[in-house]
């Protein structure tokens, strides 16, 4: 009993701060990926589609229709087109509105 | 909204206790195992005033996870009409918010066939910050529905409630 | 006089029932005619009994100088039996509102209000029995009605057994009750019960006490003390509905009062320790009966039982007035005597309730078995809110009748440390410890007796179809409204009872009981205080306020009605709900060694080599211990006597000839002596 008082001492608070103070920890997290519309083709696009476990990515016309929600982070679509693909850092994603969560991507070289 | 007034708006809606109960409508329970971390020293949920209930009749939001089968459609309204107003339904993880699993004869695959969701938090799973910042997220839903309700009036500042 | 005058009134009205009932009772006017003027009988009675309460006692009458084989015809109106009387006249008042719709005329029902009139009639008798020969004579006739009331189907088995054990032990008590009247009567050579009472200082103690022994076995045989009280649930159910509430509802009682005769008004015993008697025996039979009451499914075996616990708590009080007196604590003495008379009224009126709304579920539904019922609350709405009525007061829950005589009986106990001997005081604690028990026991019990049969949802298809088209309602809905009027006009009742008891003891209780005009006090004013009537008021008001807060905010919030929480089960089945014997199952793991029920458990999957499984069968039976370890054995015992002087009867006509030859010289031989 000692032990365990003294320990907690020496080892300080353990609780997160957040949401008062960002935590530490967050940036080892696993986060959904984010795309960078200027490498994205048509042929890209419909390969990361292809390879989406989870029917987050499908390609509409000149747009790559990306739905953050049905995102599971796999890492897939990153293997496939690393230059195309990079981790987003954000897991702060809850929103009140489904549709601000689906993100339509422009592809290169299309018409808006 | 901020953090402080996160708190602020908790502390002054429900005195400091805000009510979760969990429901489970088919997912693999990892959702659940981040939903249980919350309330392990390191992230510690109470200290922001949420608790976890299982009765209904005592919960003020309804934290669902899974692709809602078929099969639990009765149970899954029946928890949410048991809840009494106001009340707020948050949909966690990828299952709940229509990834994974297409709509076939057996789910629906997403929670907004069949209950009316307030609140979306994305991942596969969430992890505990990123519940701890939906449900901050609810709670500001939740203010908002307490604001519109006929006899209460309005005792803090008007502001929308999105993700900050 | 005048009581006496309505107890004439009543008597010839059930006279005139009796004929009436054996005339014409197989028609439709008959019977009408019938029970009215049996209500008409009783009307009188009540009002009779009133009076006496008030009045005080009427000198001993001999109408006309009849006589009956053994004695004069001697009646008197007294105050003791003041509220036996009036509940008497009640019970058959609410009988006979209620008769007309439970019963088809016939024969058999002609013949059943016949003995119903004449058991009233001889209630009457005994209760106004100015002598100890028209008492005995009355008493018998009650037995005999009352057997034959019981018997209104004699074809069946179960009816046969009841009614049976009912005069087999009717005529034990018999017995007793005349050794005990007999050894009063021979010491101070008078049969008239005042005289007796008057020349009680005659009596040698050790003859007074082992006649009050005697009259409390033999009266406690009819009240139902345990153990002797084996016939209460055989011959409860299987009597029809206002049978059964006659007998709970008021035989019962005239043990009581055979009790209370002895205890107060003939020669009373010296010294504590026959009051720590009875008071054991009180609390004993009060705990006993509720614990057994947990056990039953079929509703009239479970009032039986209830009747068996509350005739307990009356004997206590009594038993605790004994001690008081014995101990020169007068004031407290003539409490507890009202607080046991108070209880006595307030039991004949619920337990009748109860017993005539078992009476219409068993007709509505056709079963007395709780696990069978359910529901009946939608079904048969009135009954409902009657028997509800009636729960609230057994139950003893405050605003109820229950609640008040409970209460007066529990602040009378309370103040034994008054006696000033700590042995007493401790005996007289732990009576009311045992009360305690009993009393919560009791809610238990009730919640049960009311909630699965009448609440949630219907467990089979007759329990279902329950409608309440041609059921008595006026009948138990009277006895209801008394029930209040007995609670919220405590005081009144009080000061009835507080002249009766100056009376019967002597003792002036008026500003020790009921200083103003709505409080009351138990017996002394730095005890406690209690005003029954504000209390019935407060909760009235106190339910008024969040009904109130309801419908000032229900025009801006809406409600919302949904279904009750059940925990998402698709389909709810009737039998998910708490069944009578799971309900009551804590109640019988505790008490497990009171109860030692024999359980058997099969399974399909024991037979079969394959271990297939399949339906088990459940099946658990509480020990009958009383049958098991006293009436067996004395039954046989009984044969092993008649056995060894069977030989006398030989059928030998010769012998027989000896026989007289014997007694005729033994005659001459003491005559010459």
């Amino acid at each position: 009993m000692t032990l365990w008082f003294v320990r907690g001492i020496r080892r300080g608070v353990v609780t997160t701060r957040y949401p008062a103070r960002p935590d530490e920890t967050a940036r080892y997290l696993p986060t959904p990926p984010a795309f960078r519309p200027g490498t994205l083709t048509r042929e890209i696009a419909d390969g990361l589609a292809a390879v989406c476990p989870g029917r987050a990515l499908r390609r509409d016309g000149g747009v790559l229709v990306y739905d953050v929600g049905a995102c599971t982070a796999c890492g897939r679509c990153a293997a496939e087109a690393p230059h195309a693909v990079t981790g987003s850092g954000e897991f702060e994603l809850a929103t009140t509105d489904r549709s601000v969560l689906i993100k339509r991507i422009p592809l290169r070289g299309e018409a808006l | 909204m901020t953090a402080e007034e996160l708190r602020a708006a908790i502390a002054r809606q429900f005195g400091r206790s805000l009510h979760i109960r969990t429901l489970d409508t088919g997912s693999c329970a990892v959702c659940e195992q981040e939903i249980r971390l919350l309330a392990a020293p390191h992230y510690d949920l109470h200290r922001l005033g949420f608790f976890f209930t299982p009765a209904p009749r005592h919960a003020d939001l309804l934290l669902v996870t899974g692709p809602m089968i078929r099969a639990f459609e009765v149970a899954a309204r029946k928890t949410y009409d048991a809840m009494p107003g106001p009340k707020v339904v948050v949909a966690t993880g990828a299952c709940a918010l229509g990834g994974v699993y297409p709509e076939d004869p057996f789910t629906h695959g997403t929670v907004d066939s069949v209950l009316p969701v307030d609140v979306w938090i994305p991942g596969c799973p969430p992890g505990p910050l990123a519940l701890l910042h939906g449900l901050g997220v609810a709670v500001g839903r939740l203010a908002e529905k307490v604001r519109d309700l006929p006899f209460t009036a309005p005792s803090y500042p008007e502001r929308d409630g999105g993700d900050s | 006089m005048t009581s006496l005058y309505f107890l004439y009134a009543a008597g010839a009205a059930w006279l005139a029932a009796m004929l009436t009932s054996l005339l014409a009772a197989r028609t439709v006017g008959g019977l009408r005619a019938c029970c009215a003027l049996s209500a008409l009988g009783g009307a009188a009675a009540a009002v009779g009994g009133g009076w006496s309460l008030l009045y005080g006692d009427t000198p001993v009458v001999s109408p006309g100088g009849a006589t009956l084989t053994g004695g004069p015809l001697q009646l008197q109106a007294t105050s003791l039996a003041g509220v036996f009387t009036a509940l008497l006249g009640v019970v058959a008042v609410a009988i006979a509102l209620y008769a007309p719709r439970y019963h088809q005329p016939s024969t058999g029902t002609s013949l059943y209000l016949a003995a119903c009139n004449l058991a009233l009639l001889a209630c009457l008798a005994v209760l106004a029995a100015g002598g100890m020969v028209t008492f005995l004579i009355a008493w018998e006739t009650m037995s005999l009605a009352c057997y034959l009331l019981i018997l209104r189907h004699p074809r069946s088995a179960p009816v046969a057994r009841g009614a049976f054990w009912f005069l087999a032990l009717s005529e034990a008590g018999f017995l007793l009750v005349v050794a005990a009247f007999v050894m009063l009567s021979s010491k101070t050579g008078a049969t008239s019960l005042a005289l007796i009472a008057a020349r009680a200082a005659s009596v040698p103690g050790g003859w007074r006490a082992a006649a009050y022994l005697l009259a409390l076995i033999g009266f406690g045989f009819k009240a139902g003390l345990v153990p002797l009280h084996v016939w209460l649930p055989e011959a409860h159910p299987v009597a029809p509905a206002d049978g059964s509430a006659f007998l709970s509802g008021v035989v019962v009682k005239m043990g009581v009062y055979g009790i209370a005769l002895f205890a107060f008004r003939l020669a009373p015993p010296d010294g504590a320790w026959p009051g720590l008697v009875t008071m054991g025996a009180g609390a004993v039979t009060a705990a006993i009966g509720i614990l057994y009451a947990m056990a039953e499914r079929d509703i009239k075996r479970f009032l039986a039982y209830s009747t068996i616990e509350n005739a307990g708590i009356i004997v206590t009080a009594f038993g605790a007035a004994m001690i008081f007196r014995a101990y020169d604590q007068r004031a407290l003495w003539a409490f507890l005597l009202i607080a046991g008379i108070y209880h006595v009224a307030n039991h004949g009126c619920y337990k009748t309730l109860l017993f005539l709304e078992a009476g219409v579920v068993e007709h509505a539904t056709g079963t007395r078995d709780m696990d069978r019922l359910g529901g009946l609350i939608h079904r048969l709405p009135r009954s409902a809110v009657i028997a509800f009525a009636g729960t609230l007061g057994i139950a003893a829950l405050p605003p109820l009748n229950g609640f008040v005589s409970e209460w007066l009986i529990f602040q009378g106990l309370f103040q034994g440390f008054r006696t000033g001997s700590h042995l007493t005081g401790i005996l007289i604690v732990l009576a009311a410890g045992t009360l305690g028990l009993t009393g919560g026991l009791a809610v238990y019990a009730f919640v049960r007796g009311f909630g699965i049969p009448y609440l949630g949802m219907p467990r089979t298809r007759s329990a279902a179809g329950a409608s309440e088209k041609e059921q008595p309602v006026l009948g138990p809905g009277l006895l209801a409204v008394l029930c209040v009027a007995l609670a919220v006009g405590a005081p009144v009742m009080l000061f009835a009872l507080a002249r009766a008891a100056h009376t019967i003891t002597g003792v002036t209780l008026g500003p020790l009981l009921l200083p103003g005009k709505l409080t009351v006090l138990p017996a002394h004013a730095d005890f406690a205080a209690f005003s029954p009537t504000y209390l019935a008021v407060f909760l009235v008001c106190a339910l008024a306020v969040p009904l109130l807060i309801y419908l000032a905010g229900r025009p801006r919030a809406r409600s919302v009605q949904v279904p009750v929480w059940d925990g998402g089960i698709v389909s709810f089945k009737p039998r998910m709900q708490y069944s009578a014997m799971t309900f009551s199952a804590p109640t019988r793991v505790t008490f497990d060694a009171l109860y030692r029920p024999s359980v058997s458990v099969t399974r399909p999957s024991d037979d079969d080599p394959a271990g297939r499984s399949g339906p088990v069968h459940y099946e658990a039976q509480v020990t009958p211990v009383f049958w098991r370890y006293l009436y067996r054995p004395a039954v046989r015992a009984l044969e092993w006597l008649a056995d060894l002087v069977r030989p006398v009867q030989s059928g030998d006509v010769n012998l027989y000839l000896l026989y007289v030859f014997a007694v005729i010289l033994l005659a001459y031989l003491l005559g010459a002596v």
